[in-house]
């Protein structure tokens, strides 16, 4: 085993030795932690301005969110050439035929895009410690948030990786990686408001309102019931396609702090807050009866409240994102094993 | 076939084919390599060479036949015929980012070799394929032929029992070719299996003991070489008495429309190494100045031309 992990090693190493390790690598990172600051910096101001006294969940969210933001968008582009770019290179089949395996190969090529990706995290992390030191963010909620947004990088990673090794041409896996992030990130967003749209129930409101009042204001004689239909949409049925969102998924996952009033207080909480709502069906009978005393006001609920008797679906997202990622390193790996017995149509082996 | 005699014969093929969907690049192949001697392995392009290194280099899985390298079954024991087995790709990649220094101990390193020897074994490397000037640069900066020599120090890490070398010549200046044989002869007095495709046939005439054809993805068989190598070949006779050479010829039986003039030499079709003998008795005995006499064409390509000429009715 030990043996098998100091071959992964050499392969990492001399993955970013050739692929990362270079002048525009550092000036990426350079230009990630000015961005971070500037965000950090607006942010602080902005939330001064509204009298928050905690203001550092609200940062602490938002630089996750860019470090995924970033993250994902750089991935690909270091991931998705890993394998078919050195079968270009010429560089794939004179280590094929050296003693370290194709699974040394593809796990070293995968941690090494993974680590990459996790640069942009530890850049991001004086930023973080600033946020977390200003307040307002539990331990649990940092370690949560950091732990998911590391696992969503691999998970980039991996397909990246896995998408070198399934497609022959790496200009064309690098854009089929670009896809899949665009098809999680604004995807499953696109396909829950369509489908939400889409697909509208009736709502039959019964109304019945006073005719008379009593000197005091009160209703004496109401008319009778009205009833008027009109359509809403049923986002309840499509909140399941969120789940694999990697923004929404970190959101869900991370324990919600909340405010006096049951608010939550960082990014994450109103991200998660919107999501659970959606899976709340819509009421699809409502009736007023003014004479009954009835309230326009229908049961409030705190945020946290809706929160907590909602479910939670960030698990089942990051299962189907490690199926994603484990299903193409493995796909990968038996288009690359050698000797080979079947190759891609125009391919070669070196 | 015991493992020991396989052992000794180096590279084993028998029967071994290769197709890719409707292209059969290698139809039938069979040879053997002995241990100790440099084999060269000829044929017109597209004619399967590479194909049939890749499957000895365990990279390409044969659809037929069976192979063996140093006693190991590539599609079996793809580890053990890896760990005696040292190739040189015609595709010449190269870490480019990476000195040319760390190529080699990396590649050590792939070996499962520790860092020391990994890294004293580049050094000997280096100084064997001459690349010290270069040692320390990346090497998206060496030249074509350099980067042919990294490549051929990167086939020689693990100090392997096998060498295939595809193409290794190409892009070496003169000098570099001398080494080259220099080398590659070596490799094989130390006992091990050298396989070698060229194009360059004079060249491999001066290394190869024994030489493999391939065309259209089959070996010739011993026959078709002989056969090949019986044929009628040119020869070319040099004489400072040009006018007096070909008087003699004409009076030896050739006729003037069977000698050709090429560079103040004179070509002349000859079926046997005994007619030449003779020829040539005839005309030193004639008196005729005679400064150069031999075979237009190497060994190799004698057999090479005589193959495809068969191959083309």
């Amino acid at each position: 085993m030990s043996a098998f992990l100091v071959g992964v090693g050499v392969v990492v190493s001399l993955e970013l030795r050739q692929r990362v390790r270079t002048v525009a690598w550092y000036v990426l990172i350079g230009v990630f932690v000015a961005l971070v600051a500037i965000v950090t910096v607006l942010l602080k101001i902005a939330l001064g301005g509204f009298g928050a006294d905690n203001s550092g969940g609200a940062i602490f969210s938002a630089i996750i969110y860019f470090v995924l933001l970033l993250g994902t968008l750089v991935a690909p582009a270091l991931s998705g050439n890993a394998i078919n770019g050195d079968r270009d290179a010429g560089t794939l089949a004179t280590t094929q035929v050296t003693l370290v395996t194709t699974w040394q190969l593809i796990l070293g090529k995968f941690l090494a895009a993974w680590v990459t990706a996790l640069a942009f995290l530890a850049a991001a992390i004086p930023f973080l410690i600033y946020a977390a030191l200003d307040g307002g963010i539990s331990g649990t909620a940092i370690l949560v948030s950091v732990l998911v947004l590391a696992i969503e990088l691999g998970v980039v990673a991996a397909i990246g990786v896995g998408l070198s090794g399934i497609l022959s041409r790496p200009l064309f896996s690098v854009a089929v990686t670009y896809l899949v992030v665009a098809a999680l990130s604004l995807g499953t967003l696109i396909a829950f408001a369509l489908g939400g749209l889409s697909v509208q129930s009736d709502v039959r409101a019964t109304t019945s309102y006073a005719t008379s009042y009593s000197s005091t204001g009160q209703p004496e004689q109401c008319g009778p019931p009205q009833t008027t239909s009109y359509p809403v949409p049923r986002f309840d049925y499509f909140w399941g396609v969120l789940v694999a969102n990697p923004y929404v998924l970190l959101a869900d996952a991370v324990p919600t702090a909340y405010d006096a009033e049951g608010y939550p207080t960082d990014l994450f909480g109103n991200i998660k807050l919107g999501v659970r709502q959606a899976q709340l069906p819509p009421d699809l009978t409502t009736n007023y009866d003014e004479c009954a005393g009835d309230s326009f006001q229908s049961d409030f609920e705190t945020p946290r409240e809706i929160i907590d008797r909602t479910t939670p679906g960030w698990f089942v997202g990051v299962v189907i994102h490690l199926v994603l990622a484990v299903g193409a390193l493995v796909w990968a790996w038996s288009r690359t094993r050698t000797p080979a017995a079947q190759l891609a149509r125009g391919s070669r082996v070196a | 076939m015991t493992t020991s005699e396989s052992a000794a014969a180096g590279i084993v093929v028998e029967g071994v084919s290769r197709a890719f969907g409707e292209v059969k690049a290698v139809r039938a192949a069979t040879f053997t390599a002995a241990a100790g001697t440099v084999t060269g392995l000829i044929g017109p392009n597209g004619s399967g060479k590479t194909t049939l290194m890749l499957m000895l280099a365990s990279l390409l899985k044969p659809d037929a036949g069976h192979i063996t390298i140093a006693g190991f079954d590539p599609t079996v024991d793809t580890a053990a015929v890896r760990s005696c087995l040292g190739w040189m790709p015609d595709v010449l990649g190269s870490w480019s980012a990476l000195t040319v220094r760390s190529t080699l101990e990396y590649t050590g390193r792939l070996y499962r070799q520790d860092r020391q020897s990994a890294a004293r074994r580049a050094s000997e490397l280096i100084d064997l394929v001459g690349l010290e000037a270069l040692a320390d640069s990346p090497t998206r900066v060496l030249s074509r032929g350099q980067k042919q020599k990294l490549s051929l120090a990167r086939a020689l890490v693990h100090d392997p029992a096998v060498l295939l070398l595809d193409e290794p010549a190409s892009g070496l200046d003169p000098a570099a070719r001398v080494e080259l044989r220099t080398l590659v002869r070596r490799v094989a007095g130390e006992g091990k299996t050298v396989l070698i495709s060229s194009h360059v046939l004079a060249e491999l005439d001066e290394m190869a003991d024994s030489a493999v054809y391939l065309a259209n993805g089959v070996t010739a068989s011993k026959e078709s070489v002989a056969r090949a190598q019986a044929g009628v070949r040119a020869w070319r006779i040099k004489s400072s008495d040009d006018a007096g050479l070909v008087r003699a010829l004409n009076g030896a039986g050739f006729g003037v429309d069977a000698l050709t003039h090429e560079r103040g030499e004179v070509m002349i079709p000859l079926g046997s190494e005994t007619e030449a003998s003779t020829l040539l008795a005839t005309l030193v005995a004639g008196g005729v100045p005679i400064s150069t006499f031999a075979p237009a064409v190497g060994d190799l390509e004698q057999t090479f031309l005589g193959l495809n000429a068969e191959d083309q009715p």
